[in-house]
């Protein structure tokens, strides 16, 4: 199942945080679709989510200073 | 003055340019050591410090440039230091990180930086001069680390630079996790400036670079010292309201400029950069935290950059003592902020599965 996480307008850290709050709410195997426009999460949550072993399903950006990540809870 | 406009406006965009690109961000850094039990970071960090003294003591050695660590004023330092770190978590950003991110459009650090450009210029020549200056002469010493021990300058130097690539190698040689990257669209040197992502230990080096290079540049203008975010952040507040432009412009304020520009000119060939309004609680708490950030990096003499990067590098007490106490700040905000709230969800979370299988 897929879980919409909006991030836009947070700023650093706050969207990492919020990730990490959203998924220890999911179970295993449920997507989390993270739509954020803080650069410094380009960094933080590809690699929150290669560290805690869940995986990246799709990485893009979306335009100016906006991306959207979905990471699959291990 | 064409000169300090120029030289400064250049180096403020390098620094810009680098940090923005490298992501060098040192809020994020201090925190999380503490959160999330990861220094790179705070090694990155030494990288610089290491770099910057080596050059700078170097230069000084050579007599290119002049240096005196004068006195620090302790209880000034360790409280002020303190509150700054507080206050970067707040407004998501340290004053560098605040005028790189207002460059890739952040509202919300515009906000902070309004704020802390206030109160440092409160601080420094407004209502809470006696306040910003009563502190200052509490118990004050010798503010050079190699006057104290009667030792040489090098020999902390060695040190330092022994201790950073101890833990820079400690640190690449762990195993490494495959961290998911955005497709590339660009090819070439595009690629590389605009698009890769900077290892941070590369990104340190250039940031100790351009941390020497600042200190001749700044020097043939007059003004003996390298980086500097805070005084110069309040020099353009005082110099827009009072107009006195002997006082208050220097090549400090160009590089703080130069910040702004080259972070905005990184940003916006990276497609970074957009106006980012933010919501209502992350302006109060930029603003507070832009006020925290002035109320406490002048007390203690400087930011992250000012203490924790320079003052370090030139081997002073109040470099290391204010890196020390900014990053307890940091860790006591971040405890309030976020641990703890994500501690008390977790509590919650259970005992609602204990209620509903009870």
């Amino acid at each position: 199942m897929k879980h919409k996480l909006p991030t836009l307008g947070m700023v650093c850290p706050f969207p990492l945080i919020e990730a990490q709050k959203a998924m220890d709410e999911l179970p295993s195997g449920d997507e989390l679709v993270i739509d954020f426009d803080c650069t410094q999460a380009t960094e933080s949550l590809p690699r929150w989510a290669a560290e805690a072993g869940h995986i990246v399903t799709n990485y893009e950006q979306l335009d100016d200073a906006s991306w959207t990540i979905t990471i699959q809870k291990k | 003055m064409t000169q300090m406009i120029l030289t400064g406006l250049l180096c403020g965009a390098l620094l810009g340019f680098v940090i923005q690109r490298g992501r060098f961000c040192l809020t994020g850094g201090f925190r999380d050591m503490y959160i999330a039990k990861d220094n790179r970071m705070l090694y990155a960090l030494l990288i610089a410090i290491a770099i910057q003294s080596v050059g700078v003591y170097a230069l000084i050695e050579t007599g290119v440039i002049e240096y005196s660590a004068g006195q620090i004023p302790w209880v000034a330092t360790i409280i002020g230091a303190y509150v700054f770190g507080i206050g970067i978590v707040l407004a998501g950003g340290c004053a560098t990180g605040t005028w790189y991110r207002a460059g890739e459009g952040l509202i919300g650090s515009w906000i902070a930086l309004a704020g802390y450009m206030l109160m440092s210029a409160v601080m420094k020549t407004g209502a809470l001069k006696p306040v910003n200056s009563s502190l200052k002469d509490t118990a004050v010493t010798n503010n050079s680390i190699p006057d104290t021990f009667g030792l040489n300058v090098w020999l902390f130097i060695a040190l330092l630079v022994v201790i950073t690539l101890f833990f820079v190698i400690r640190t690449l040689r762990k195993p490494k996790v495959k961290i998911p990257s955005l497709p590339p669209k660009r090819q070439g040197l595009a690629h590389l400036l605009f698009e890769k992502r900077w290892h941070p230990f590369f990104t340190a080096i250039l940031v100790g670079l351009i941390a020497i290079l600042a200190w001749p540049l700044s020097e043939a203008t007059g003004r003996n010292s390298g980086l500097g975010i805070t005084t110069p952040s309040a020099n353009v507040l005082q110099y827009l309201v009072t107009g006195d432009d002997s006082k208050y412009i220097n090549w400090g304020v160009f590089l703080v400029l130069g910040i702004l520009l080259g972070s905005f000119i990184a940003a916006k060939a990276s497609r970074e950069f957009r106006f980012r309004v933010p919501d209502a609680k992350t302006a109060v708490s930029s603003f507070f935290g832009g006020i925290l950030m002035g109320f406490g990096a002048s007390w203690a003499g400087g930011c992250t950059i000012g203490n924790g990067l320079v003052q370090t590098a030139m081997m002073t007490w109040q470099g290391w003592i204010a890196l020390a106490f900014m990053i307890l700040g940091t860790w006591t905000a971040s405890y309030f902020m976020f641990v703890r709230p994500r501690a008390r969800a977790a509590k919650q979370r259970a005992a609602t599965l204990q209620a509903t299988t009870a």
